[in-house]
């Protein structure tokens, strides 16, 4: 298992800086979070290490690669997935579709293979398909599995996106906002997913949250972001401690 | 599997292999067999004349063009209005080859069949160089890339002597097992070669679109974004979307420089990329069977155009140039009613006829 390390990690886009000098480790094995204020640099962060966008200055290390400048598709290649804030799932396509493509790099078969179809690539066809099937049962997709995804409700595309990433078989998961716009009970089925994901499925997870109550309850550790800076991390009960914290999210007395 | 394969009308699926196959039924299949088998046989029986040979020859050769512009239009996303010249750039390979050795040299008369893949070959190779401002273009601009490419072709063989500036190329005639084919035989003997490329080329496209080949093309039109974070890379995904339509362009193209003996500039202008979008679009963008549909409907209502003009030149003077009017006027007409009334292409009335027979007697 590998940990990833953000050292003096700078994004600048003109003279707004959107990171400015943030250190994290993700340790393996663990929830990690990111938390903070609208416009925080979050995502960005998880766009520098998802290879979206590229820092500034910094280097963002995976094990012993490096990160820095890799494009989306290396770095997922190095095992790292990501889903998505806004919905990007590919819409004209069922949920079975959607995840077979996030196999796209373990189907191994060559294009004279794809022509001809029998033999090899169907054989790899179906052994990928048998893992899809495993993810839609962790992810209770049974249900949509032949559907369209854009005709599914919002719950269950968020839902499909977080399989999405998983069938990408990751070592490092990073989920952006995952339960952003849904309903109680809808946040309780993802909260369950994510401890999973983590113990089952042995995945270091990195969470971006608003959900404070979430994020407490199942971080294993907290990094507090705010104007691109770093202001506090620890574990949760020290990171509700912190003054600087406090003072970002409800303001000076 | 259920008891009956013959019959079967629900999914009676037990291993995720049965769940591959292109004919959930034999029936299925043995229509499928037997339509191709028809498709052989049937100019055997008839006595066809050439002019309608020549129309059936053209329909086929068309929709090996649009095959390979379905894929990259319809699944990839990316709009080419330059397939003409992706067509001629496999023609004027053919050409260029019979000006340098000879328009009978025995490359070129005996060795066809190794020449149209060479045609395709150049086409991809087109195909991929123009694709290659996918890498940063999108959308519109990325239309214009391929629009340039056409008026950059027309130009090219418009003013270099080696093309001939754009006049009729000769090429041989070719010879299959019993000699050299005949001027009688020789519409018939191209239906024949075209059939079966149609055939082999739409098997493997089939096969190529539920593979990992066919379902990134998808990807990259539906959210380059996300394709990227799934491991591929969108940019080349796109230049090997427009390298694939390119093979197929190619292939045409020397189908077409064969089947008129000949290779002139007039086949591959821009109004002929037009006629093949319009062919895809009528026929259903995004699906296969409408590669086939799309190029049937655009050439027989042609025919039928020509056919009413006929007619009516009895009794109208013949100052009157009624085809240059409505020929342009039916195009024009049944791609607006297409776009407005039908914008998933014939290939979507095809598929309701299915599920409507399939469900039958049972309400659809």
């Amino acid at each position: 298992m590998n940990t990833l390390t953000v050292s003096d990690v700078t994004l600048a886009f003109g003279g707004l800086y959107a990171l400015s000098d943030v250190n994290l480790t993700i340790q393996a094995g663990l929830i990690t979070s990111i938390i903070g204020p609208n416009g925080a640099g979050k995502t960005s962060m998880l766009n520098c290490i998802s290879g979206f966008y590229h820092p500034t200055r910094g280097a963002i290390r995976f094990g012993d690669k490096v990160l820095t400048h890799a494009s989306p598709h290396q770095v997922s290649n190095l095992g790292i997935a990501r889903a998505f804030q806004n919905i990007e799932l590919f819409r004209g396509m069922t949920v079975l579709d959607n995840l077979m493509l996030a196999r796209h790099r373990k189907l191994d078969y060559r294009f004279w293979h794809a022509l001809i179809y029998m033999g090899r690539a169907s054989r790899q066809e179906a052994l990928n398909r048998a893992f899809v099937e495993e993810i839609i049962d962790f992810m209770e997709l049974e249900p949509y599995r032949k559907q369209v995804v854009g005709s599914l409700s919002y719950g269950v595309q968020k839902r499909v996106e977080v399989a999405r990433a998983l069938t990408l078989d990751p070592e490092l998961l990073l989920l952006d906002e995952p339960m952003a716009g849904m309903n109680i009970e809808e946040k309780e089925d993802m909260v369950r997913f994510v401890l999973d994901i983590q113990k089952e499925r042995r995945t270091t997870v990195v969470l971006v949250e608003h959900d404070l109550g979430v994020v407490m309850d199942i971080s294993d550790q907290i990094y507090v972001l705010d104007f691109g800076q770093l202001i506090g991390s620890g574990r949760p009960e020290e990171v509700a401690r912190n003054p600087k914290v406090i003072e970002a999210y409800i303001g000076e007395d | 599997m259920s008891a009956n394969r013959w019959f079967a009308t629900g999914n009676f699926f037990s291993a995720y292999r049965d769940e591959q196959r292109i004919f959930t039924t034999h029936l299925d299949r043995a229509i499928f067999i037997t339509f191709l088998a028809a498709l052989f046989i049937w100019p055997l029986c008839f006595e066809v004349s050439s002019k309608y040979m020549l129309v059936l020859d053209n329909i086929l050769i068309a929709m090996v063009a649009i095959i390979g512009l379905n894929l990259v239009t319809g699944f990839a996303g990316l709009i080419s209005i330059g397939h003409a010249a992706f067509v001629g750039v496999g023609a004027y390979t053919l050409a260029l080859l019979a000006r340098t050795i000879g328009d009978s040299h025995v490359i070129i008369t005996h060795a066809w069949p190794l020449m149209l893949l060479a045609c395709g070959a150049m086409g991809a190779v087109f195909g991929g160089f123009v694709g290659l401002p996918a890498l940063r273009l999108k959308h519109l601009y990325l239309a214009i890339a391929t629009l340039s490419f056409q008026m950059i072709f027309q130009w090219t063989i418009n003013f270099l002597p080696l093309f001939n500036q754009g006049q009729t190329i000769p090429v041989g005639r070719v010879f299959w097992f019993t000699g050299e084919v005949s001027r009688r035989d020789h519409y018939f003997f191209w239906y024949y070669v075209t059939l079966t490329i149609v055939v082999i080329f739409g098997l493997s496209v089939r096969n190529l679109l539920r593979t990992r080949y066919g379902r990134s093309l998808v990807a990259v039109r539906d959210n380059d974004r996300a394709a990227d974070a799934m491991g591929m890379h969108p940019g080349l995904t796109k230049v090997y979307a427009f390298g694939l339509a390119g093979f197929f362009a190619g292939v045409a193209g020397g189908l077409h420089a064969y089947l008129y003996r000949g290779v002139g500039i007039e086949s591959f202008m821009l109004h002929q990329s037009i006629t093949y979008l319009a062919m895809a679009i009528v026929g259903g963008l995004g699906t296969l069977t409408g590669a086939f549909f799309g190029p049937a409907a655009i050439r027989l209502l042609d025919l039928q155009v020509e056919n009413l003009v006929g007619w009516s030149a009895q009794f109208l003077p013949a100052t009157m140039n009624l085809a240059t009017a409505l020929k342009p006027l039916t195009f024009g007409l049944v791609i607006v009613l297409f776009l407005m009334f039908e914008p998933r292409g014939i290939a979507n009335w095809w598929r309701i006829c299915r599920v409507y027979i399939k469900l039958w007697p049972f309400r659809y």
